[in-house]
């Protein structure tokens, strides 16, 4: 083994890592505008920010993935620039993704080596791979053999196998992006000592994690971004988790949402009560009211796209029920859901929403088709056509005409006519999950209209949301969900981003031991009562 | 705006590629050989095109909602020999045929039923019902020929509407107009049906909206499973059909029937624009499809080309129109 162990190499102070100013931009967006950040050896160096802060992109940038448009990054006090991830790896930057870049059915060793395994002549040199990766799992101190099939191990094992191959790779940078969404707590105290030794040993650590209650762990500094641009970098001993979340949250509300018009309602219409699927959520309890909005707010992974989807109907349940206006439902299948009124409009909006080879009049009447066909199931075209043409004015849809295919509308157009199916299929409750996701701004200020509309037609809407400015200046309440449960249900005008980012990351004491349907009373007095000013938002509450 | 118009013209293109490449193959023979364009052969090739026909409209179907069927080469054969049989134990024509439908319809529910309920991939599926029913036909006929079924089981595959024959002055017939095969009027029929269904109902739509997007059309409350069944069902039954004019046109019930059907029903559907990862497709181009592959067969061997040759024409034919299906689709 001729392998430089960073270990044998002198811990120095000076800076292993540098980044200065630097910048990204993608097409209509700056991604990164004058960011700063640093590592040294043998430190774990947090970022923070909330999503679409730029912390990927700054990933990205380290790692090769991307090139900085602007700014300085030298790299062991030399400056540089990686043309790509593979440059980054030689010269010791090692990424370890959220979603584990394995081959399931090679075995342990083979993935560490993959694509540059040792040969002997023209054949693999096994019994030195083995050795080595050996070798590498030994640092580590996990009982994982390389012999073993990746796809037999569980997940943490397979992260301690990508840890590994990054150990072999000699990397003195190692980047975890949201390395224990996926853990057990057990599994994530047998990461975190796994980090202590790296950290011993002089590797920098880049971590993000949107569980900012584990940081006071392992972390040393923490650098806050927001909207791309640099806030902060401070000693994690001398800064606190509310200065940290503050710092991530502190954006004023802007002039992006527009004046809510709805009026919410006492009157319940959908009450979903411990509701459970085992190993995923639950149980969870809440109620949609006519004519609000409620926000799910959280993070990734807390159960709440997959808390609509059982409600939906799209995934099975293993307890609870749901009532619509006090009758008992029994939803086995979309369409049953559908059939009470119902609706969910999928995150995932390629995959799971749109036919996307199909017309945009064939996606209006999708889930409706009974009513522009005739009872032998033939489809009166003049009247779907006339349908198509009546959302997209209503919903101001730009597209050439009802004919035009899916797949060639913009994000925000494609998000409105998946919006249009449901209108036309007359549904009482809405789900939408993360409406606005991947629309540009001007789009989502005429989704967040739309929605309003909808909530004031007397629709129950409730909005799964990531962005928490969303969540402020958009809902009526909001539930807040942590590791499956809702830790929380606030009213919004009541409450702030400060108090809902600690409910979502399982901070508040109290949230945590206190029953999900707590706050029954956080009922919300109507608020403006000023009329819609949009005409085109009246074509749509004549329907 | 200007990037759909481009795709109209593309999607104008593809139609015009297969129908001009039609019409090239029928100049070219023509030229080649005297007897190509008559009435007669017209007819002829029609009728030898029907069967890939009405295993190419199912084809179509299933392969729409991203799925594909290899059994119906097989399944024809087995429907056949159950309406020979049938007819053979005394049962009268039309019982024996409709068993044979029926035969046909029973092994594509279990095509779909394999692929919507056990979740095998629709490949594997059909694959294994390919085996099963050439295994089924070859057993119960103990792999012999039915014969001696009588004239009445021919009529379906050799009878013809308005045929026109007058006594010449030798005291033979000569036929003026040799009439339209009822398998032809057949298949003008069933193309129109299914025609119709894909473009002008509910179903039709549902089987679209499957083979574009199967969760988007789950979350919008299309019964994916009954769609998908029904696509293979319908297939099955078209081979069933197939299997019950063949027979009937040999006036035998050959259990050897129909060996790599299959594949030419595939082929017609993918040459007339089917795309293979489904949500696309249209009977008219299937029906193109099916002649190309007919007339080229048909005006190959008048012209004295071997079946082996044959073979190496057809098999560049389908490289190529799925190449420039490739291309159209890029972007």
């Amino acid at each position: 083994m001729e392998q430089r162990h960073p270990a044998m190499q002198a811990v120095s102070p000076v800076e292993l890592l540098s980044l200065h100013d630097v910048s990204k931009r993608f097409p209509n967006v700056l991604a990164l505008d004058g960011v700063n950040f640093d590592l040294r050896r043998g430190e774990v160096h947090a970022v923070c920010g909330e999503n679409g802060a730029g912390k990927s992109t700054l990933m990205k940038v380290i790692s090769g993935q991307y090139q900085p448009d602007g700014g300085t990054f030298t790299f062991k006090g030399e400056p540089c620039r990686f043309e790509s991830t593979h440059a980054a790896e030689k010269a010791g930057i090692a990424i370890i993704h959220q979603e584990l870049n394995l081959v399931p059915q090679l075995s342990v060793a083979e993935n560490i080596y993959l694509a540059r395994e040792p040969r002997r002549g023209w054949f693999v040199d096994r019994v030195r791979m083995a050795q080595q990766a050996q070798h590498c799992l030994d640092r580590l101190g996990v009982h994982i053999k390389p012999g073993d099939k990746v796809r037999s191990l569980s997940l943490a094992q397979q992260q301690m196998v990508e840890i590994a191959k990054a150990l072999s790779l000699d990397a003195e940078v190692l980047i975890m992006d949201e390395p224990t969404s996926s853990l057990t707590e057990s599994e994530t105290s047998q990461l975190f000592r796994v980090i202590l030794e790296l950290k011993r040993s002089g590797v920098g650590i880049v971590y993000i994690s949107h569980r900012l209650d584990e940081l006071e762990q392992i972390v040393d500094r923490v650098t806050v971004l927001r909207d791309g641009r640099y806030i902060s970098t401070h000693d994690f001993a001398q800064t606190s988790i509310d200065d940290i979340v503050a710092r991530m949250v502190g954006r004023a509300l802007e002039d992006k949402f527009p004046e809510r018009t709805s009026i919410p309602s006492e009157h319940c219409l959908l009450k979903v009560q411990d509701l459970q699927r085992k190993n995923v959520f639950g149980p969870v309890s809440f109620e949609v009211r006519r004519g609000e909005i409620l926000g799910f707010a959280g993070l990734m992974g807390a159960g709440r796209t997959e808390t609509a989807r059982a409600v939906f109907g799209a995934d099975p349940i293993d307890a609870g029920t749901v009532h619509f206006e006090d009758v008992l439902l029994d939803i086995g299948s979309p369409l049953d859901a559908i059939r009470h009124g119902i609706a969910y409009l999928s995150e995932d909006r390629k995959c799971e929403g749109l036919a996307v080879k199909m017309s945009l009049a064939a996606n209006i009447t999708m889930s409706n088709m009974a009513a522009v066909s005739n009872r032998f199931g033939f489809i009166r075209f003049r009247e779907e056509a006339a349908v198509a043409r009546r959302y997209i004015e209503a919903l101001d849809i730009r597209t050439p005409s009802e004919h035009q295919i899916a797949r060639h509308l913009s994000g925000g157009n494609q998000q409105k006519v998946v919006i249009g199916k449901w209108l036309f299929r007359d549904s009482r409750v809405l789900f939408f999950d993360e409406p606005t996701r991947g629309i540009d701004v001007g789009a989502k200020y005429a989704i967040y209209q739309l929605l309003d509309a909808l909530a004031a037609r007397g629709i129950g809407v409730v909005m799964i949301s990531s962005e928490l400015p969303e969540i402020m200046g958009m809902t009526d309440r909001v539930a807040v969900f942590h590791d499956g449960h809702i830790t929380g249900v606030l009213n919004t005008r009541e409450t702030t981003q400060e108090e809902i980012m600690q409910y979502a990351s399982g901070l508040n004491p109290q949230a945590c031991d206190a029953s999900p349907t707590l706050n029954p009373q956080a009922c919300v007095k109507p608020h403006s009562i000023e009329l819609n000013r949009e005409p085109s938002l009246e074509t749509l509450a004549k329907r | 705006m200007k990037r759909s118009l481009n795709d109209k013209q593309k999607d104008l293109i593809q139609k015009f590629a297969a129908l001009g490449s039609l019409v090239v193959l029928i100049i070219m023979f023509s030229v080649s050989s005297h007897a190509f364009f008559t009435v007669s052969n017209g007819m002829t090739v029609a009728l030898q095109v029907t069967s890939i026909a009405y295993l190419g409209l199912g084809a179509t179907c299933v392969i729409i909602t991203g799925g594909i069927d290899l059994s119906v080469g097989s399944v024809l054969a087995l429907s056949g020999v159950a309406a020979a049989l049938m007819v053979k134990s005394g049962a009268s024509v039309p019982v024996g045929m409709l068993t044979g439908v029926i035969v046909g319809a029973l092994c594509g529910m279990v095509n779909g039923l394999c692929v919507t309920q056990l979740k095998l991939p629709p490949f594997i599926a059909t694959l294994g019902m390919m085996l099963v029913a050439r295994g089924l036909a070859l057993e119960i006929t103990g792999a012999r020929p039915v014969s001696g079924l009588g004239d009445a089981f021919g009529v379906l595959g050799n009878g013809s509407l308005f045929r026109i024959e007058s006594i010449g002055a030798d005291g033979f017939p000569n036929v003026v107009f040799p009439g339209i095969p009822y398998p032809v009027i057949l298949m003008v029929v069933l193309a129109l049906l299914v025609a119709v269904m894909l473009s002008r109902t509910t179903l039709g739509r549902h089987i679209y909206a499957v083979g574009s997007n199967a969760e988007a059309a789950r979350l919008s409350g299309v019964n994916v499973a009954q769609v998908t069944l029904f696509t293979y069902v319908l297939s099955g039954a078209l081979a069933g059909l197939t299997g019950c004019v063949l027979m009937s046109r040999l006036v035998t019930g050959q259990p050897n029937e129909g060996v790599m059907y299959e594949l030419d029903a595939i082929a017609s559907a993918v040459i007339g624009g089917t795309s293979l990862i489904g949500g696309i497709g249209t009977i008219s181009g299937t029906a193109i499809g099916a002649f190309v592959i007919g007339i080229l067969r048909n005006g190959l061997n008048m012209n004295g080309v071997s079946s082996f040759i044959q073979q190496i024409v057809i098999g560049l034919v389908i490289l190529l129109t799925v190449w420039i299906d490739q291309v159209r689709n890029r972007r």
